[in-house]
């Protein structure tokens, strides 16, 4: 294995791996699917931008989990995904339904509940 | 807890991300703005490594190994996220998306959630993925032959950006700042040594001891009350019931350890059995759902059918135009 | 100053309950008779009956009223008798006796009651009889409803003068006063009947308020308001009266009276409250006669009368009724010689002879003035039968320029001859029953000292009256024949009479100046004779019948001034009805009655009520008191003179000096109004009107009270009424669509978010996330 960072004499906060990161790191890509759900108007990649949120909520749960020593979190992992799985599943068959109904993909097809 | 990462760099690394997406975001114009824009996300996203790798001190003496290799998985997440939220082709989106399931599975890896990564990898790559695209694929709208490439509009153009991504940053913000503030004095769950599952598993430890020699022949580890083995985990021993029926005391060879795997089997079948069940109900409603809902035949709606007909009439346009 | 021995006196010291004496139970039927007419006129209404089935049993169950009455008359003795009915109200919350209020339905019977139910019944049969054919083409739901309210009205003044306590009375008077409105506005189709039913029903309440005061006065100063107990109870104050100690007299018993009075006022339309009775012509001719002539407006004139005990008490309730009644009698005279509309002259005369009944009753002749009510009653009635008639028969045409000769048309005789006897008794021609009552009024103002003003004014008004009438007469039923139809030519659904002189009075004031026939030629609408194709309905037998009866009994009235008291020991002059009259409460004996001008009053024979009989108040404290209330002698000398007429006794001079103002007036009137005239329009008067132009129009247009009032009371109600109609629209109406408004506002505002796009609300939701968030942070992170 290649030296560690420790052993490559890098500041030792660089090489300090905290909580902290990983809540950011999962707190950016929770953003970025936020970000990517409220701009895009293709229904399908307005989807897959909630399964990029649900990714970076079990990166905080894998995460808090190492934090605690406490596989509660690891497991609850599994759960999102499955949950994630069913829902994607149910998504996409609406989406079909819905890309039939009016040839298109697009969120702001529908309308109806104005007003 | 101290401040990991000076507020203002926060901030100021916040802002200029949102500036960067902003600008990343698929436009119907000229392409250099995204590229720009990305350019400058990425600069503030590396900002805010930067600060934090050199503020973070070692809090959680747990020993962590140092390692590379977060930043590559972060960055590598990262900029996919971006680029999966900024492509104007759907199909490119999901790959990019494929990406940032390996990047995070890469972190997981680091933090010794192997088995978490595999399952990520093959449920959330392996197969939602795939039906995404599939779906993708179902629904395009076939171009027809001067408009391959074209884009449908609503790819093309982002709806309300500002809005999205002000809330979004200002979000981002506000969680990071508690994260790096504190909270106080959140009590920590309970920690679990997850070596002490060994005990549990007295198979494990006679395959391991007999994979290392240790086990005479016909010895078996002895089960107390409750089926589990007597270990010793102070001095790692374990006791084996001997074929004669005397017990020994045998050290456990030193790489027996319990797998992430094994501990969050163990979890999940120990803690959370009723809701094993419930995923599985969850899993078996979303399959009848799918087959219900595909079987039925949709009408067009009126618009929808005006614009196959203009369509059908500028095909066949041009079809005699094509064929003499 | 009076001693009270030469006063005759009631049983002073009984001042406590005397026995009743019960009087016969038949006398319920009075009253309830009406009431069983009320139930089948109304169940007629319920089956549709088609015919004219309600009058005539309205006509049977009046006319057994009418003999109950008779029968009941035939067995009194001129005592008071009571018959009790059943228990109406009865309320007490304590144990003395001022805090019990008792309140039976119970019959009051005297003199005075029945002889006021005699007339009341008996008009009321007769004018019922002539309704029957009157109203003939309304017959259907119409019909009943008018003779339920007929019916309901009978009633009502049943136990208005029946009633032993004065709730019965206020009931009576209300119901008469509900019906009166329900008659006027019979044809509620018309606007100008319904405005007239409206200011009848107005002006009464305005009446009413000094009514009920002045039953709650009595009651709560009494303790009581049956009349037996108050008369008990008043003994004390009229023995101080007697004394000259008015002064004594507690205030409110003082007050009680004058509040009588003015709700007699409204009742009776006297000044002020008198400007409903003319717009009340709008109601059916039969009303008219009935209530508006005989019966509902004598209401007023018999509640003084009944309660006359409670007026001698105070100094000053006397005067006023005196005065207000002469002033009326002269203002509406005026009113009527200036009228058209021969209703209308009719409508001012009532009015005007009510006035004579209350200066009569002020003058301390309440014998004088039951008389004249009798005699009015049956000429009046008489009149305004006539004057239906007319409009019956030609198509609600009332106005005198338009008629003539009516009295010569074929088939109108007894019409005609029912005129004549009416005008001849109002205008008082001698020996008629008009004249006699007249003249003991005319002859009373003089004799009471102080009064003298009254007697002139009332004497001029005589004159006038005179004039009036025959102008009627003069004009309408002598004369050419002419005729035009009136307004109902081809409208059978109602008898509207209004329109037509309405308009005329309307247009007046631009052609008064001009001779009548200007107008006359605009509304011509053919020869002399009439329409080409109308023809004048002649009555039948239904309306003849009563008015042949209704002029043999005016004409008969006459004789009851000779009759003897029916009582024993009459006192006073004037024949049957004052004798019944004086043995009632309203009896009141002046010193002044007997005796020649000047001789003082120190003495007064024994005769009388002592002595003659053994009769006496000895069966209860309820006759009358007798002797003059000293305030009027106080005022006047210390020596009560009985009042002269130029040095003779005013009861002989009045004989000839009221027959000799009669017959000036009949004089002017015949110049004026029949000699020389040809055509229907003209007359000889028309000469005279530009010299007495502006008066002449001020008083067709009844001296603008009826403007004043409006301006008075009208415009400023309808200005208030108007602001504060403003005020609930816009700031109460305001403040409530204000609550309504701003969730509506609001609603309006928010409602843009709901744009049905996804990615709005998408957007909502997470910018919302992050301000909470964020504001969250920001106020907890320190």
């Amino acid at each position: 294995m290649m030296t560690t960072l420790a052993q490559a004499g890098f500041p030792a906060a660089m090489h300090q791996l905290t909580l902290a990161h990983y809540l950011f790191i999962s707190g950016a890509m929770f953003m970025l699917g936020l970000i990517g759900f409220l701009t895009r108007r293709n229904l399908i990649i307005m989807f897959l931008c909630t399964e990029l949120m649900f990714q970076a909520a079990g990166l905080a749960l894998v995460a808090f989990s190492r934090f605690h020593m406490n596989m509660t979190g690891q497991s609850f992992v599994i759960f999102i995904v499955t949950v994630a799985a069913a829902e994607a599943a149910m998504a996409l068959a609406l989406v079909v339904l819905l890309f039939r109904k009016r040839e298109s993909l697009d969120a702001a097809e529908w309308q109806e509940m104005k007003g | 807890m101290d401040q990991v990462i000076n507020p203002l760099a926060l901030y100021g690394a916040c802002a200029l991300g949102a500036i960067g997406v902003l600008l990343a975001l698929p436009r119907r114009d000229s392409k250099t703005p995204q590229i720009l824009g990305a350019v400058i996300a990425s600069l503030a996203g590396g900002i805010v490594l930067l600060a934090m790798g050199l503020k973070a001190g070692g809090l959680f003496g747990i020993g962590l190994s140092p390692s590379v290799y977060f930043y590559v998985f972060a960055l590598v997440a990262l900029g996919a996220s971006l680029r999966v939220i900024t492509h104007p082709r759907p199909v490119y989106a999901a790959l990019y998306f494929v990406l940032s399931i390996l990047a995070t599975a890469g972190l997981f890896l680091i933090l010794s959630a192997e088995f978490m990564a595999f399952a990520l990898v093959i449920v959330y790559a392996g197969a939602i993925l795939i039906t995404y695209l599939f779906v993708i694929m179902l629904a395009t709208q076939a171009p027809t032959e001067d408009l391959e490439n074209a884009l449908t509009e609503y790819d093309t153009a982002a709806r309300e950006p500002v809005i999205a991504t002000a809330a979004g940053f200002v979000l981002l913000a506000v969680l990071t700042t508690l994260m790096f503030r504190g909270v106080g004095e959140l009590p920590k769950a309970p920690a679990i040594n997850g070596q002490s599952l060994l005990a549990e598993m007295p198979r494990k430890i006679e395959s391991a001891l007999l994979a290392a020699g240790s086990l005479p022949s016909g010895a078996k580890v002895t089960f107390d009350s409750s089926g589990d083995a007597k270990v010793d985990f102070a001095a790692r021993t374990v006791e084996i019931k001997l074929a004669d029926g005397g017990t020994r005391m045998v050290s456990l060879p030193g790489d027996l350890a319990v797998t992430n795997t094994e501990m969050v089997g163990f979890n999940l079948l120990r803690d959370h059995p009723g809701s094993i069940e419930i995923a599985g109900v969850i899993l078996l409603m979303a399959m009848l759902g799918a087959v219900v809902l595909s079987r039925k035949q949709v009408q067009l709606d009126e618009d929808a059918k005006e614009r196959h007909a203009k369509l059908l009439a500028a095909e066949m346009a041009q079809g005699v135009e094509t064929n003499p | 100053m009076l001693t009270s021995d030469s006063l005759l006196t009631l049983g002073a010291a009984t001042a406590a309950k005397a026995p009743i004496i019960a009087g016969d139970p038949l006398a319920l039927l009075i009253p309830a008779m009406p009431i069983l007419g009320v139930i089948i006129c109304t169940l007629c209404a319920i089956f549709g009956v088609r015919n004219k089935f309600p009058a005539f049993a309205t006509v049977l169950c009046l006319a057994v009223a009418f003999g109950v009455a008779a029968k009941v008359f035939l067995g009194h003795t001129g005592d008071v008798r009571i018959t009790t009915g059943f228990e109406w109200m009865s309320l007490a919350w304590g144990e003395e006796p001022g805090q019990r209020l008792i309140a039976d339905f119970s019959l009051y019977l005297d003199s005075l009651t029945i002889l006021w139910m005699l007339f009341v019944t008996g008009l009321a049969t007769l004018i019922a009889l002539y309704a029957s054919e009157y109203m003939s083409h309304d017959v259907g739901l119409g019909y009943c409803r008018f003779f339920a309210a007929f019916n309901l009205f009978v009633f009502s003044m049943a136990c208005l003068v029946m009633g032993d306590n004065m709730l019965l009375l206020f009931l009576g008077w209300e119901g008469v006063g509900l019906c009166s409105y329900l008659l006027i506005g019979y044809f509620y189709k018309k606007p100008s009947a319904v405005a007239a039913a409206k200011k009848a029903f107005i002006m009464n309440r305005i009446g009413d308020v000094g009514l009920i005061l002045g039953v709650m006065l009595t009651f709560i100063h009494f303790g009581s308001i049956e009349y037996r107990e108050i008369f008990a109870a008043c003994q004390p104050y009229i023995e101080m009266a007697k004394a000259g100690k008015f002064s004594e007299i507690p205030a409110i018993v003082q007050l009680i009276p004058i509040l009588l009075a003015v709700g007699a006022f409204g009742k009776s339309a006297q000044l002020p409250l008198y400007v409903w009775l003319p717009d009340a012509m709008e109601g059916p001719t039969p009303v008219s006669a009935l209530i508006h002539a005989a019966t509902m407006v004598t209401a007023g004139v018999y509640l003084v009368a009944r309660t006359y005990p409670l007026f001698l008490l105070s100094e000053y309730a006397l005067p006023i009724v005196a005065w207000t009644g002469a002033l009326t009698a002269l203002l509406a005279a005026t009113i009527g010689m200036a009228q058209f509309d021969i209703k209308r002259i009719m409508a001012y005369s009532t009015v005007s002879q009510l006035g004579y009944m209350f200066a009569g009753l002020g003058v301390l002749t309440s014998t004088g003035a039951a008389f004249h009510v009798v005699t009015h009653a049956f000429f009046k009635a008489l009149l305004f039968l006539s004057c239906g008639a007319i409009m019956h028969g030609f198509a609600g045409q009332l106005d005198l320029r338009k008629l003539s000769g009516v009295g010569f048309m074929k088939g109108w005789g007894i019409v005609g001859l029912g005129m004549a006897v009416g005008c001849a008794n109002l205008a008082g021609i001698p020996f008629t029953a008009g004249y006699f009552s007249k003249d003991m009024i005319l002859a009373e103002a003089f004799v009471t000292p102080g009064m003298a003003p009254i007697g002139w004014i009332l004497l001029l008004t005589a004159g006038m009256t005179a004039y009036y009438t025959f102008r009627v007469f003069f004009r309408v039923v002598v004369g050419p024949m002419h005729y035009e139809p009136g307004d109902e030519l081809h409208a059978h659904d109602d008898h509207a009479h209004g329109d037509h002189a309405h308009g005329d009075h309307a247009h007046a004031d631009h052609r008064h100046d001009h001779a009548h026939d200007h107008g006359h030629d605009t509304h011509a609408r053919a020869d002399a004779h009439g329409h080409g194709d109308f023809h004048p309905h002649a009555p039948g037998w239904a309306i003849n019948t009563v008015l042949a009866t209704l002029s043999v009994l005016s004409i008969v009235a006459a004789g009851l001034y000779f009759a003897k008291s029916p009582y024993e020991g009459g006192l006073a002059k004037g024949g049957a009805v004052p004798g019944m009259v004086e043995r009632s409460s309203a009896a009141f004996e002046t010193p002044f009655s007997h005796h020649a001008a000047g001789e003082p009053t120190a003495s007064i024979k024994e005769g009388g009520h002592e002595g003659a009989d053994g009769t006496t108040p000895a069966h209860g404290s309820l006759a009358a008191p007798s002797f003059v209330p000293t305030a009027i002698a106080k005022s006047h000398g210390a020596a009560a003179h009985a009042g002269s007429f130029f040095g003779y006794d005013p009861h002989k001079a009045m004989y000839y000096v009221s027959g000799v103002v009669g017959f000036v007036g009949i004089f002017i009137a015949f110049i004026l109004h029949y000699a020389g005239r040809r055509q229907a329009a003209t007359a000889r008067a028309d000469a005279l009107l530009p010299a007495v132009g502006p008066v002449a129009k001020w008083a067709q247009n009844k001296w603008y009270v009826d403007e004043l009032y409006d301006f008075l009371f009208r415009y400023p109600l309808w200005f208030l009424s108007h602001g504060f109609h403003l005020f609930d629209k816009l700031a109460i109406d305001g403040l409530v669509r204000l609550f309504g408004g701003i969730p509506r506002f609001i609603g309006g505002m928010v409602r843009p978010t709901q744009s049905g796009e996804l990615h709005g609300y998408a957007a909502g939701m997470a910018a919302g996330v992050a301000v909470l968030l964020f504001l969250v942070f920001m106020l907890t992170m320190r």
